[in-house]
């Protein structure tokens, strides 16, 4: 844990104000801390002046040098690029648990809201989906001014959905994106494997690239009750009458091998797999996405 | 058959409490916690809990709540195991049977015992039932029980003695066996006059009831009432009880033979004297048999004596020379006793006894002091000296003592006045009627009462024991021990000076007893009459010997003659007699369930369950959760 202390706990992070100042903060942390690692060159700085033609943006002009030299020259930027990004967030019903200070939805949220600051200042465009069986909301991909906030307004206000069905939005998705891109999952993945391998690997024939980020709860990876009681699914309402004692080997295995099954398939076709406890803290995240994001460009 | 009875029943409505957790168990069904949990399709296929043994678990929880709560109102109940005896709140029907002397006629106490046998049959089911027998003495044959097979075997084991009927005595009894319960008596008695003239005290609770089953004696009865041998001669009296003229072979038995018969013809409800002369032999004893086939069986042998013990002598001392007028009450009042033969009085001045050797003032087993005023120095010693002695000694502070001079004659100082004290109207009251001087003064209570005592000396009470009292608070009899004697001090006369004691009807008995009491361990008795036995005898007509090695002797025991009348009351008589005494009187009686809980304290051992119960329902519980 101690390579994990410089990092911000989600329970400190949910009690920030506003999802703009979590990302912020999370992100400046993550950055600053990046500065001091071997992770240089992930941050966007300026490279060279360079002879204005026609047809480059007017805002890139730099009106100082201009008023200097009577000449134009434009601005150029070291990580300047063309990723389009779009973050996939499952608002499903599963999404609303949480044992602890925070939800998986409000920790796929900051982590969401994170990304999407981080992808602001590298120039990225990106665009938020927000799904449960269908999608709750759509934000197309963009990298203008404003468009950050628009999506972590949205994040913030990013209601509960119903049952969760990953593969239908992925289809959709998949075929409307045109361009290739990046592709981030932040999700349960609570639903049929195959269904949600299927969806995934649609954006890989489209050459698309793809992080999955696999949020858990720490009470769904440790299964730690102890009294017998009546567990009801948060979306089907089933419900099944259970002495822990009894049924947590059992159930600790059948996690066990979902989260092999996805990290073992995904890994078979290119997409990254990060799984997320909610007791992590988010730079974690970050820190996988920028992996992805080095090896996409 | 075992019962177990309650001291407390009423706490036993507590067990109801039992109920509650019976109903929950059936009515509550307690929710499982309910917990929404997103990954549940992974549990999907899990062990469930084991929903048979689960019940068994609740099942053995509710088995232990219920007995603990049952535990706890049969704690506070205070059970106890009564042996066969019913419980204390059982209703009882008590069949109080007649076994006296006057149920002996043929086939008479058969019809009785057929008559008990039917009342314990017809006892309402579910109600308990006793016997209890009586004559002299009542005896609880079958204490409540719901065992009516040995209540009929101890009727049919019963038999008609020769003792008396004392009917107070057996509802004292009945009471007793009833206790506190609700209950039913049933008397089978044929209801003899007699035996409500005893004097004895006894009742029933209120709210028995009485059923009276008259088994009726016969029409007629003779009787052997007396018999006394003087010379040799044998004097009986028969009695006949019939309402005609009978006539009865009279026979004298000596050693198992007939040695004299004479037939005698009685009119009705008339006695006669039967004199009858024969060979005793060596046989100091002989019986009187008259042939009564129809009557009592009890009362057709009288045992007679012909040596007749020696009388015990009593010495009695007055003031005035004998002939006078000094001590001729008590002389003639101890005359009578033992049809005159029990003591033999010897009444001495004090200058005639004052001449007395040691031994020949010893050789009386008693001495009444009626007047010292002439006994001289020698004479005040030789009392004392007998006193001191072992002497027994009757002292009474009439007009003819000298205050003055009787410490030395009784070697003590009693702190007599020497002036008398008059109070007029003074009465004697016992201050035990238990005494054996005031046994005869039981029944009627108040037979002393009218004994009045004109004038008195005060006398201070030193070491010894107030037997009477005046109705003023004077001291009217103590009892103390001089020595190795003993003394008794009466505070007035018995010489009709200074009260008119010596005239009343209880001066005689009062006399006797008084020196029955002093002359005890040296009298010897050879008749007596039940139900008084000498001690170690049996309770039943005949010759006993009493009595071991040179002090062996033998006594005769006859019959009460009273038992032979078979005048009877009627069933109306017969119940408004029967006293009633409340319920809250009974409750003492209640006391011996008491003893036997507190002997056995079930209820700390049904308190002790309880604990393990409850600390086995929260080990069980406590696993289930």
């Amino acid at each position: 844990m101690a390579g994990e202390a410089r990092f911000l706990d989600p329970a400190i992070v949910a009690r920030l104000g506003t999802i703009d100042l979590k990302a912020r903060t999370i992100v400046e942390g993550f950055l600053t801390g990046l500065h001091r690692s071997p992770y240089k060159g992930f941050s966007v700085e300026f490279a060279e002046y360079r002879q204005y033609l026609p047809g480059d943006d007017l805002a890139t002009l730099d009106w100082k040098v201009f008023a200097r030299s009577d000449r134009h020259f434009v601005k150029k930027y070291e990580e300047e690029t063309n990723l389009t990004c779009h973050l996939l967030l499952d608002v499903s019903r599963s999404m609303g648990y949480g044992s602890g200070p925070i939800t998986k939805l409000q920790y796929g949220s900051y982590l969401t809201g994170a990304l999407a600051y981080l992808m602001h200042r590298q120039r990225d465009a990106f665009g938020l989906i927000a799904f449960d069986d269908r999608i709750a909301s759509l934000l197309p991909a963009s990298a203008r001014a404003g468009h950050l906030r628009a999506v972590l307004l949205a994040l913030e206000r990013m209601p509960l959905g119903a049952r969760t069905n990953v593969a239908k939005p992925l289809h959709d998705l998949a075929a409307a994106v045109r361009k290739r891109g990046l592709v981030v999952l932040v999700s349960d993945l609570l639903d049929e494997p195959q269904a949600v391998l299927d969806g995934l690997k649609h954006f890989r024939y489209r050459g698309t690239d793809v992080v999955v980020f696999h949020v858990l709860d720490p009470y769904e990876l440790r299964f730690p009750f102890e009294q017998a009681a009546r567990f009801r699914d948060m979306e089907t309402a089933d419900e099944v009458l259970a002495v822990p004692s009894a049924v947590r080997a059992g159930y600790l295995e059948r996690m066990q091998e979902m989260i092999a099954h996805y990290k073992r398939e995904l890994g078979l076709v290119g997409i990254d797999y990060c799984l997320l406890d909610t007791s992590q803290p988010l730079e974690l995240g970050l820190m996988a996405y920028l992996m992805t994001r080095r090896r996409v460009l | 058959m075992f019962g177990i009875s309650f001291l407390s029943p009423l706490f036993l409505i507590g067990a109801l409490a039992a109920a509650v957790p019976i109903l929950l168990h059936l009515f509550h069904r307690r929710p499982e916690a309910v917990i929404e949990f997103p990954a549940v399709r992974l549990l999907t296929g899990a062990p469930v809990p084991q929903h048979r043994r689960r019940r068994l678990r609740d099942l053995i929880l509710l088995a232990l709540r219920v007995a603990a709560l049952v535990l706890l109102a049969v704690s506070f109940a205070r059970p106890y195991v009564a042996g066969a005896a019913a419980p204390a709140s059982a209703p009882v029907t008590v069949v109080v049977l007649d076994v006296s002397g006057s149920m002996s006629a043929p086939g008479q106490f058969a019809r009785a015992q057929q008559a008990a046998s039917r009342a314990i049959a017809q006892a309402p089911s579910g109600q308990a039932v006793a016997v209890v027998t009586f004559a002299d003495a009542a005896t609880i044959a079958v204490a409540p029980t719901s065992d009516r097979g040995g209540a009929l075997a101890a009727i049919a084991a019963a038999t008609a003695g020769a003792g008396g009927t004392r009917y107070r005595t057996a509802l004292a009894r009945a009471s007793e066996a009833i206790g506190p319960r609700p209950g039913r008596v049933v008397i089978v008695s044929d209801l003899q006059q007699a035996g409500w003239e005893t004097n004895d005290a006894g009742g029933l609770p209120d709210g028995v009831t009485v059923e009276v089953v008259t088994v009726p004696g016969p029409a007629g009865n003779l009787a052997v009432t007396s018999a006394v041998s003087r010379d040799r001669v044998v004097t009986a009296t028969v009695q006949s009880y019939g309402a005609d003229q009978a006539t009865v072979d009279v026979a004298l038995v000596v050693g198992g033979r007939e040695v004299a018969r004479t037939t005698a013809t009685l009119a009705p409800s008339a006695a006669a004297e039967i004199e009858l002369r024969g060979g005793f032999g060596d046989a100091g004893y002989g019986q009187v048999v008259i042939d009564d086939a129809v009557g009592y069986q009890h009362d057709n042998v009288r045992y007679v004596a012909v040596t007749p013990p020696p009388a015990t002598p009593i010495a009695v001392l007055v003031a005035d020379p004998t002939g006078t007028t000094g001590g001729i009450y008590v002389e003639r009042a101890l005359a009578v006793a033992g049809e005159g033969r029990e003591f033999a009085v010897t009444v001495a001045d004090g200058r005639a006894l004052s001449k007395w050797t040691t031994a020949e003032l010893s050789r009386h087993a008693a001495l009444v002091i009626l007047g010292t005023r002439t006994l001289d120095r020698s004479g005040r010693q030789l009392v004392q000296g007998y006193l001191a002695g072992g002497g027994q000694v009757l002292l009474t502070l009439g007009p003819d003592v000298d205050p003055g001079t009787l410490g030395d004659v009784i070697g003590t100082d009693l702190g007599v006045g020497p002036a008398a004290v008059r109070a007029a109207g003074a009465t004697l009251v016992p201050a035990d009627t238990r005494h054996p001087i005031f046994r005869p003064f039981l029944v009627p209570a108040g037979a002393l009462g009218d004994v009045q005592i004109e004038q008195h000396r005060r006398l201070k009470i030193q070491d010894a024991a107030v037997l009477a009292r005046l109705t003023g608070g004077d001291v009217a009899l103590t009892e103390q021990t001089v020595g190795q004697g003993r003394l008794l001090v009466f505070a007035s006369d018995l010489d009709n000076q200074w009260s008119r004691f010596p005239l009343h009807p209880s001066f005689v008995p009062f006399t006797v007893e008084a020196a029955r009491y002093l002359t005890r361990g040296r009298q010897q008795r050879h008749v007596f009459t039940l139900p008084e036995v000498p001690a170690g005898a049996a309770a039943e007509p005949g010759v006993t010997l009493v009595g071991e090695g040179a002090s062996a002797r033998q006594v005769v025991v006859n019959v009460d003659a009273r038992e032979s009348s078979p005048a009877a009351t009627s069933v109306d008589e017969f119940t408004r007699g029967i006293s009633r005494t409340s319920r809250s009187a009974q409750e003492e009686l209640a006391g011996g369930a008491r003893e036997i809980e507190d002997r056995q304290r079930w209820w700390q051992v049904g308190l002790l369950v309880m604990l393990a119960a409850l600390a086995g329902e929260a080990l069980v519980g406590r696993r289930a959760t």
